[in-house]
C-alpha cells in the first residue's frame, strides 16, 4: 500500500464526495432529517412544558403539616403541585372560582374544590388525594409534623434492577433509527454507484489505471465520509436543541449509549458497505440492483422492526440478546440493548470486537465478490460463480 | 522475434510498438479468443477488424488488463504490458463508459487525475480538450444532457485527456454522421501524427478501409488476414472489370478459352473475372477487343469485406 495506491485511492474518495456532496438530493435529506430530529427534540418538550404545577390553596392549621399532605398526594397521583396559603377561606374561594387555585385544603378538615366531579370518591385526581391524605394524616391523630413528607406509602420493592428510564430508552430508539436509516440509506447508495459504474461501463475506462480493490475502498471510503458527516450533525442537532430546550430524551441520552451509538454506527456501515458494493457488482442492469440488496438488508430489517420489543418491554428475551452479538445484527440491536440497560458495556464491546472481527471476513469476501464480477457483463452474476474455489471464467 | 518485415506485410519484433500474442479467453462454451496474434507499428491508424462476435472488444479489453487471460501476453514497446504501461494508454469503449449525471469538465479532470495528472494538468488539458471539439461553455453540463454525437465527442476525450501514447478505440465510428466520422478520422490521424499509435475496431470493413494504414481483420478469435491495406486489396487472385459496348450481357466472356478468366458478375454491362493463376491479361483484353469497341478495362481491387469473404468463405 504505497503513496501511489493512496493517491489514486483519495481521488476517488474525493469523487464521490464532491458529487454525491453537491448533489440536490443529500441537501434535501439532510434538511429533512435534521427537521425530523429537531422535531422530535423540540415538539415533546414544549408539551410537557405546557404542563404547569397545580396550585392548592391552605387554609387554617399549621401550614407544614399541610405542605406534606399536598405534597404527598402530588407524589401519589403524579402531579406537580405548589402549595400556597391563603389568609382566609374567602381568599380562598375567589381564587377557585377564579381557576388560580385547582383545591384548597381548609384546617386539615376539608378538601374544597370548584365543583364536583361526578365520579368522586372512586376516581383518582389530585384533590380526592389530598382528601385521602389528609383524612388518613386526621384518622391517625398527630402525625409528627413533617412526618407525610417523607410519604405515608409503603416501600415498594421490585424483585429485578429498576430497568432504564423511559426516555433513555428512546435515545436509543433514537440512535437504532439513526443507525439503520444511516446503513441502508448509504448502503443502497454504494450498490446503485457501483451498479452505476458497471452498467455504463464506467468500469472499463477507469480500471485501465486503477485496481478494482482502490475502486471499492476509495468509493466506500467517500461515502462513508458523507454518511459520518450527516449523523454528526444530527446528533449535534439533537444534544444542542434538546439541551436548548431541557428535552427529556436529551437528559436520557447519556455519554454511554451516544459513544455505543457512535461505535455501532461506523462499525455496521464499515461490515455493510463492502457487501452492498458486492451486491452492486453483480447486476448488469442498474435498475436490478434493488433485487440484489434484499438479502443483504434483510438481517437489518430484522433487527431493526424487533428492537421495538425491546424499547416498549421490560428486558430483552434471549433471541435478541443473541441478535446482539451476531455480526450482521449486532450494530442495530447492541446499541438497543444497551440503551435499554439489557447489557452491561462490557458485553457491548465484546459485540464491537465480534463486528469488527465479521467486518474484516465480510470485506474480504466482498472484495473477491467485487472483484469477480465487476467486469463480468451480460446476465446477473451470480454467488455460485465467484465464490468457488477455481471461479467459473 | 526478429526485427524485419514479413512479405505479408506485418511488422514484428522491435519495430512492432502493441503486440498481442497468442491470446486465448473461453467464456464458457464460448470461446472469444482463439489465440489471437498481431502487432501494430507505432505511429500508425491500425484498423482491427471483424464481424459482431469475432472477439475484438475482448481483445481491446485484454490490452488494458480487464479481462483475464487464459493464455497468450499482450507487449508493449518489446515489455510486457503492466500497469505502468497502462496508465499511458487511453480506452474509448464501444458506448458509454462515463458518469451520466456528472458535469463532463469534472469529468474529465477526474480522469486525468486517475491518469497521473496534477489536478492544475488534468484541468487544463479537459478544457482543451472541449474547446477543441468544439464542446465549449458546456463544461458543467452533464453528460445526459447532450446529444448522442456531443457525448461521443465527450468519450473521445476522455480516452485523449493524458496524451496517450497508446490510444484503443472500440467501434469509434458506430452511430456516427458522416460530419462526426470526418471529424473522428481527423483526430485520430493527427493522434498518429503526432506519434501515438492508434488501434481501432470496427465491424463496417468497407467503411473505415481509406481511415488506416494496416489492419487484421479477425473471425472468431483468431486473425485471418493482416497487413497493410493496399496490399491486402490488391491480394488473392487478380480480378479484371471489362465493358464491352456491343456486349452489355458479357456473353464474349463466357466464351473465353478454359484456364484463362471464369467470370464472376455481370453488372450494369461490367463483366468482373478473374484471372487464372499466371493467365496472360492480355489474351482476355485481345477477346474482348473482338467482342466489340472496350469501353473500360481494369485491374480490379478487392475491397476488404471481399477480403474478408475470400479468406473465411462466407459474407460477414
Amino acid at each position: 500500500m504505497n503513496r501511489q495506491w493512496l493517491r489514486l485511492t483519495a481521488i476517488v474518495a474525493q469523487r464521490e464526495i464532491r458529487q454525491r456532496g453537491r448533489s440536490r438530493a443529500f441537501a434535501v435529506t439532510t434538511i429533512v432529517l435534521l427537521l425530523v430530529v429537531a422535531a422530535g427534540v423540540t415538539i415533546p418538550a414544549i408539551v410537557a412544558r405546557n404542563s404547569k404545577p397545580q396550585r392548592v390553596g391552605v387554609v387554617g392549621g399549621p401550614v407544614a403539616a399541610a405542605t406534606g399532605i399536598i405534597t404527598e398526594a402530588g407524589r401519589l397521583t403524579g402531579t406537580e403541585v405548589t402549595v400556597v396559603p391563603q389568609p382566609d377561606l374567602a381568599a380562598a374561594q375567589a381564587g377557585l372560582r377564579s381557576g388560580d387555585l385547582a383545591a384548597v385544603l381548609v384546617s386539615g378538615q376539608e378538601v374544597v374544590v370548584k365543583q364536583v366531579a361526578v365520579d368522586n370518591g372512586s376516581g383518582g385526581g389530585l384533590p380526592s388525594a389530598i382528601a385521602d391524605v389528609a383524612g388518613l394524616a386526621r384518622l391517625l391523630g398527630q402525625l409528627p409534623p413533617g412526618a407525610a413528607t417523607s410519604g405515608v406509602a409503603l416501600p415498594l420493592r421490585g424483585l429485578s434492577p429498576p430497568s432504564a428510564s423511559l426516555s433513555r430508552r428512546l435515545t436509543g430508539l433514537f440512535t437504532v433509527v439513526l443507525v439503520w436509516i444511516l446503513i441502508s440509506a448509504y448502503g443502497s447508495q454504494i450498490a446503485m454507484g457501483v451498479g452505476e459504474e458497471k452498467a455504463n461501463r464506467i468500469v472499463e475506462v477507469i480500471l485501465a489505471s486503477v485496481r478494482p480493490i482502490q475502486l471499492l475502498v476509495g468509493k466506500v471510503t467517500g461515502i462513508g465520509v458523507l454518511a459520518l458527516a450527516q449523523a454528526a450533525l444530527m446528533v449535534a442537532v439533537f444534544l444542542g436543541l434538546g439541551a436548548a430546550v431541557g428535552s427529556s430524551l436529551v437528559h436520557g441520552a447519556a455519554p454511554g449509549i451516544v459513544i455505543c451509538g457512535a461505535v455501532f454506527l461506523v462499525l455496521g456501515y464499515a461490515f455493510y458497505c463492502t457487501a452492498y458494493a458486492a451486491a452492486g457488482s453483480m447486476v448488469s442492469r442498474q435498475s436490478d440492483v434493488g433485487s440484489v440488496i434484499l438479502p443483504v438488508q434483510i438481517p437489518l430489517i430484522i433487527a431493526y422492526a424487533l428492537s421495538y420489543t425491546v424499547i416498549y418491554a421490560n428486558g430483552a428475551n434471549v433471541f435478541y440478546r443473541v441478535l446482539g452479538f451476531l455480526p450482521p445484527t449486532a450494530p442495530v440491536a447492541m446499541p438497543v440493548l444497551y440503551a435499554a440497560g439489557d447489557v452491561p458495556a462490557w458485553q457491548a464491546a465484546v459485540s464491537a470486537v465480534l463486528v469488527a472481527a465479521g467486518t474484516v471476513w465480510m470485506a474480504r469476501t466482498a472484495a473477491t465478490i467485487y472483484g469477480r464480477s465487476i467486469l463480468r457483463t451480460g446476465s446477473r452474476v451470480r454467488l455460485r460463480q465467484v465464490l468457488g474455489r477455481t471461479p467459473a471464467a | 522475434m526478429t526485427g524485419t518485415s514479413t512479405a505479408d506485410g506485418t511488422v514484428t519484433g522491435q519495430q512492432a510498438s502493441l503486440e498481442l500474442i497468442g491470446l486465448r479467453r473461453r467464456f464458457g462454451p464460448v470461446l472469444a479468443l482463439d489465440g489471437l496474434t498481431f502487432s501494430v507499428p507505432p505511429g500508425e491508424v491500425f484498423g482491427f477488424l471483424g464481424p459482431n462476435g469475432a472477439g475484438k472488444t475482448t481483445a481491446m479489453r485484454a490490452i488494458f488488463g480487464v479481462v483475464a487471460l487464459d493464455a497468450g501476453e499482450v507487449r508493449w514497446r518489446g515489455q510486457p504490458a503492466g500497469e505502468h504501461a497502462r496508465r499511458h494508454f487511453g480506452y474509448m469503449p464501444e458506448e458509454r463508459g462515463l458518469y451520466p449525471g456528472m458535469p463532463i469538465g469534472d469529468q474529465l479532470e477526474y480522469l486525468g487525475r486517475l491518469h497521473g495528472m496534477t489536478v492544475a494538468a488534468a484541468r487544463a488539458a479537459a478544457g482543451e480538450l472541449i474547446k477543441r471539439l468544439g464542446l465549449q461553455g458546456r463544461e458543467t453540463a452533464k453528460l445526459e444532457a447532450l446529444s448522442h454525437g456531443n457525448q461521443r465527442r465527450v468519450q473521445l476525450a476522455a480516452a485523449l485527456i493524458h496524451e496517450p501514447d497508446l490510444l484503443v478505440l472500440d467501434e469509434p465510428f458506430a452511430g456516427l454522421d458522416p460530419g462526426g466520422v470526418d471529424d473522428m478520422t481527423e483526430i485520430l490521424a493527427e493522434q498518429a501524427q503526432s506519434g501515438a499509435t492508434v488501434v481501432f475496431s470496427s465491424h463496417q470493413l468497407d467503411l473505415v478501409e481509406d481511415l488506416c494504414q494496416a489492419v487484421a481483420i479477425i473471425h472468431r478469435g483468431r486473425v485471418v488476414a493482416q497487413g497493410p491495406v493496399a496490399a491486402l486489396e490488391r491480394g488473392g487472385r487478380s480480378r479484371l472489370a471489362v465493358r464491352v459496348t456491343q456486349d452489355p450481357a458479357g456473353a464474349w466472356a463466357r466464351r473465353l478459352e478454359v484456364g484463362l478468366a471464369t467470370v464472376e458478375t455481370v453488372q450494369d454491362g461490367t463483366v468482373m473475372l478473374a484471372l487464372a493463376p499466371g493467365a496472360d491479361s492480355q489474351r482476355v483484353l485481345d477477346a474482348a477487343r473482338a467482342a466489340g469497341s472496350v469501353e473500360h478495362f481494369s485491374f480490379a481491387t478487392r475491397r476488404l469485406s471481399e477480403v474478408f469473404r475470400d479468406v473465411v468463405g462466407e459474407d460477414m
